[in-house]
């Protein structure tokens, strides 16, 4: 976040000459962000490490086509559409074999424990963003971990900015719900009813 | 109480708790808040989810995570081999150097500094067999092609005069006696006596 976008202006001041970052250098300055984005996104290491991995895979294959200042907008679009491919795939093959209980994506539960030692997010604040519809969690959490302007996720997801809004209201008042016994800091005053 | 017209809209209610209204919608959205409890609840929860989600940003990444992501140069096909999606690729001392029409990449072969782990010596250690394997590959195949040719000009006099040709280059010299035939065929018939 604080570091100036592109990895190869990273390298320059050492020589005029500009000098190649290595894989290497791509692979360190790039894959926390990546795998913290897919963990987000998928809700387990094993997706997130599986997405990861093709992220950078797709990533070494059209390397010739990066143009520089695009490279964290480039990333951001390639794992989220991984994410969503995979989203897709699964929800096809669970149509077609079990029709019910298509309430969450099948995967691996990892314990409570474990979701917090891997991500450092509340494992329950992980849970209820596993429960969003996956275009609203793409969405919220581009914006609220990965904090993209609207327009830049607009451009990453390739939606209006008008959807852009709208999913992340929901995805966040769906959020909200599913945390509320968790929000010791205003006990009563939600009576009234908060808009759905 | 005396602006109950109509309540901000879902979208402006987002917008408002990110910082992505301009200034204008952000004026009346705070004038209509100031007196509306239910716009302000829904504000605050978009808030509170928003913070619940920002809290903490640090995802520690897997050790044999990144071993494999440093591997990748070693073990992913590039489609088309020697072609499209790379513009140039250079063989240099410890590292390939990719150059396309952006910039210029390049891949370190050299085992780094890192703390060895098994798995990724296991990784690096394929990739680099993988890696000389095709560079040896490539050199085998140029060393198969340069005899070829080399052994045609040697004798630019009479390659239709079979003799000459050692037995053991007949695939080769066929073509060429093929060619030098047609080319021929106008003037005398071949003396080499061609089926």
């Amino acid at each position: 976040m604080s570091e100036p976008a592109v990895a190869p202006a990273a390298l320059q001041p050492e020589a005029d000459v500009w000098v190649a970052p290595t894989w290497e250098q791509v692979v360190r300055d790039h894959s926390a962000r990546v795998y913290r984005l897919a963990y987000r996104l998928s809700g387990n290491a094993q997706d997130a490490e599986d997405l990861t991995q093709e992220t950078f895979v797709r990533v070494f294959r059209s390397l010739a086509d990066f143009s520089p200042g695009t490279f964290e907008g480039w990333l951001h679009r390639i794992t989220t559409n991984l994410f969503l491919d995979m989203v897709r795939r699964r929800q096809r093959i669970r149509f077609d074999a079990l029709p019910e209980d298509t309430e969450r994506l099948p995967g691996s539960a990892p314990s409570p424990e474990q979701v917090y030692a891997d991500t450092h997010l509340d494992p329950q604040v992980q849970a209820a963003l596993d429960a969003l519809s996956p275009e609203f969690r793409v969405a919220v959490v581009l914006c609220d971990i990965e904090g993209l302007t609207y327009e830049e996720i607009a451009a990453t997801l390739g939606i209006k900015l008008g959807t852009v809004r709208s999913r992340i209201h929901r995805g966040r008042v769906q959020l909200r719900q599913a945390l509320a016994h968790l929000a010791p800091r205003r006990p009563a005053v939600e009576a009234g009813g908060a808009p759905a | 109480m005396s602006i109950s017209e109509s309540h901000l809209a879902q979208e402006a209610i987002a917008a408002l708790v990110d910082g992505e209204l301009t200034a204008g919608p952000a004026t009346r959205a705070a004038r209509h808040l100031s007196g509306c409890m239910q716009c302000r609840l829904a504000v605050e929860a978009q808030r509170e989810a928003k913070e619940a989600l920002h809290e903490s940003r640090d995802v520690a990444v897997p050790g044999d995570l990144v071993s494999r992501l440093c591997a990748i140069p070693f073990t992913t096909d590039v489609p088309g081999p020697g072609g499209g999606d790379f513009g140039n690729l250079t063989a240099g001392p410890g590292g390939l150097t990719m150059q396309g029409e952006s910039g210029a990449w390049s891949v370190d072969l050299q085992p780094q500094d890192r703390p060895q782990r098994p798995g990724h010596a296991r990784w690096l250690r394929r990739g680099l067999a993988g890696t000389m394997i095709g560079l040896g590959a490539g050199i085998t195949a140029l060393a198969l092609n340069l005899p070829a040719s080399g052994v045609a000009d040697p004798e630019p006099n009479g390659p239709v005069a079979g003799p000459t040709a050692p037995e053991e280059h007949t695939e080769v010299v066929p073509p060429v006696v093929r060619t030098l035939t047609v080319g021929n065929s106008a003037a005398t018939p071949a003396p080499g006596g061609t089926p």
